[in-house]
């Protein structure tokens, strides 16, 4: 091994209280600076997959790794630390509609500053920099004083972007975060995850439904089914076959977001 | 085939059920009436007793409202100190009795039963408690008041916190936030309106009670009220019934204004 993993699964396992099976012994690496596309159908383990990574969803065997440090399983101060480096975006975004853009951005700093300034809301000159840096690199600065719950579904998505930019992160996990978007501004989101990949050399792992943007934005490709990971390759190279393996039927217009564009 | 076109005849009435529960009702006031000796023909021919007081009372003696001025003060200063600090101190114990929220088990009990114990026992109670232990006057009634806004806020808000979205507090701690930084930006902002809706309300509470509090001698107006009616100054009774039905219908307005721009 030359390199360090950014992400490195070890036959992790996740089972429910209700005996729900979430990750049923995955094995997968993940080098710093990949942009990964998570495809499966529901209850195939994707969002199980990304919250084991910061330890949202802890693991009940095996282990997972990021950047060659373990995950503790217990919430405290070791696992915060983890968190910090950690940014995650949401399908239903996530943030305090009635709190204004520039607080909701604020939150990804809170693990860095002291906390009683963040409790005072005394935050420091650099971290407030740090915040409106976020917000230029999705678009929105002018947006920085405004209700959340004023924007639009797109805006909403794009400060939880920015919250996550925020913490200066390693990793960005994206758990479905256009599945409550149009087509036009999902394309745009997809395409501010890809930018910020490349500008910045972020680890991403977006957990998709939809086979066409997978196949249009990832690099590389995780099948899962049932828990374990039954596809690992190239964007490029994935066909039909591979997805119905995925999925274990044949792909139809409802996994697709652009009818004209083939699965 | 057209089952879904077929109207299905309207269910019967549980007519057992209607007259069971009249019966019931009807037994059990009938019981109990005659268990407190309640008889409406009593009643009747005492109504001219009533009325005897009542024309007696009328009309109220304007005169004496100079004298009014600083006990009616005191009971809204009673209520103001009361409504503030038992607000500040409903915070703690509403958060750590929403389940959702509260950081383990027993510390949700032992705050569950405490709320409890403070709803059960009557302002009457504390009154007398406070003024056995401070002495007769206005900071015994300050101290009933606080425990009794206490009991009032944290039942309400803490039903309110437990009914908040979750998403986003999930959030907070994703980006590394502790369980304080989580309540502060992903739990509060989401139940705030209805802390200070019900803040509002608990004041609204105080200065009706602030009024019986003065009978059992913990100051305010209600002191003033005892030492008329034990000396049959009954039109000073009314002005100063009226007085206290002018004050609360006006904060009964303005907080409900202000809450119904809040909510």
């Amino acid at each position: 091994m030359i390199h360090e993993a950014a992400i490195r699964f070890e036959r992790a396992r996740v089972v429910y209280a209700n005996g729900a099976v979430g990750l049923a012994g995955v094995d997968l690496s993940i080098a710093p600076g990949e942009f990964v596309v998570v495809v499966g159908s529901s209850g195939a383990g994707k969002s199980t997959l990304l919250r084991a990574v910061n330890g949202l969803t802890p693991l009940t065997a095996g282990s997972v790794a990021v950047h060659g440090q373990p995950v503790p399983r217990k919430e405290g101060r070791e696992l915060r630390q983890l968190r910090a480096q950690v940014g995650m975006i949401f399908q239903d975004f996530r943030i305090t509609r009635r709190l204004t853009v520039m607080t909701n951005v604020l939150v990804g700093r809170v693990a860095h500053v002291p906390g009683w300034r963040a409790m005072l809301n005394l935050w420091p000159e650099a971290d407030r920099e740090i915040a409106f840096r976020a917000l230029e690199r999705v678009g929105i600065t002018d947006k920085a004083w405004v209700r959340a719950g004023d924007l639009s579904g797109g805006q909403q998505q794009r400060v939880g972007i920015a919250r996550a930019l925020a913490q200066e992160p390693a990793i960005i996990l994206a758990d479905e975060p256009v599945a409550s978007l149009d087509p036009v501004t999902t394309h745009q989101i997809m395409r501010d995850l890809v930018r910020i990949n490349q500008e910045l050399g972020i680890t991403t792992v977006v957990n998709l439904h939809f086979l066409d943007l997978a196949r249009r934005y990832g690099q590389r490709i995780i099948g899962l089914r049932a828990g374990e990971v039954v596809y690992d390759g190239s964007a490029s190279t994935v066909t039909q076959n591979d997805f119905r393996h995925i999925y274990g039927r044949d792909p139809d217009a409802g996994d697709v977001l652009d009818e004209d564009a083939a699965p | 085939m057209n089952d879904v076109f077929t109207r299905p005849p309207r269910p019967a009435r549980n007519w057992a059920l209607i007259i069971g529960a009249v019966t019931a009702v009807t037994l059990m006031t009938w019981w109990s009436g005659r268990g407190i000796g309640f008889s409406l023909t009593e009643l009747a021919c005492n109504l001219p007793g009533g009325s005897r007081l009542l024309v007696e009372s009328w009309p109220p003696e304007f005169s004496y409202f100079p004298r009014l001025l600083a006990p009616l003060l005191e009971t809204l200063q009673i209520a103001v100190v009361g409504t503030v600090i038992g607000g500040i101190l409903a915070v703690p114990v509403a958060v750590l009795a929403a389940r959702n929220l509260t950081p383990g088990f027993l510390v949700w009990f032992v705050d569950r039963n405490f709320m409890n114990i403070l709803r059960t026992l009557p302002d009457l109670f504390w009154a007398m408690l406070f003024a056995a232990a401070v002495g007769f006057g206005p900071i015994a009634g300050a101290l009933a008041l606080t425990v009794f806004t206490i009991a009032v806020i944290s039942k309400l808000w803490s039903e309110s916190l437990e009914a908040i979205n979750m998403g986003v507090p999930e959030a907070v701690r994703a980006s590394g936030g502790s369980w304080l930084q989580m309540l502060q930006f992903g739990a509060i902002p989401q139940a705030l309106p209805h802390y200070v809706s019900y803040a509002l309300y608990a004041f609204e509470l105080n200065v009706r009670a602030s009024m019986i509090l003065g009978l059992v001698g913990a100051g305010g107006i209600g002191m003033v009220l005892e030492t008329q009616r034990s000396t049959f100054e009954y039109p000073r009774v009314t002005l100063i019934v009226l007085c206290v039905l002018v004050i609360v219908l006006i904060i009964e307005q303005v907080s409900e204004s202000i809450r119904r721009r809040l909510i």
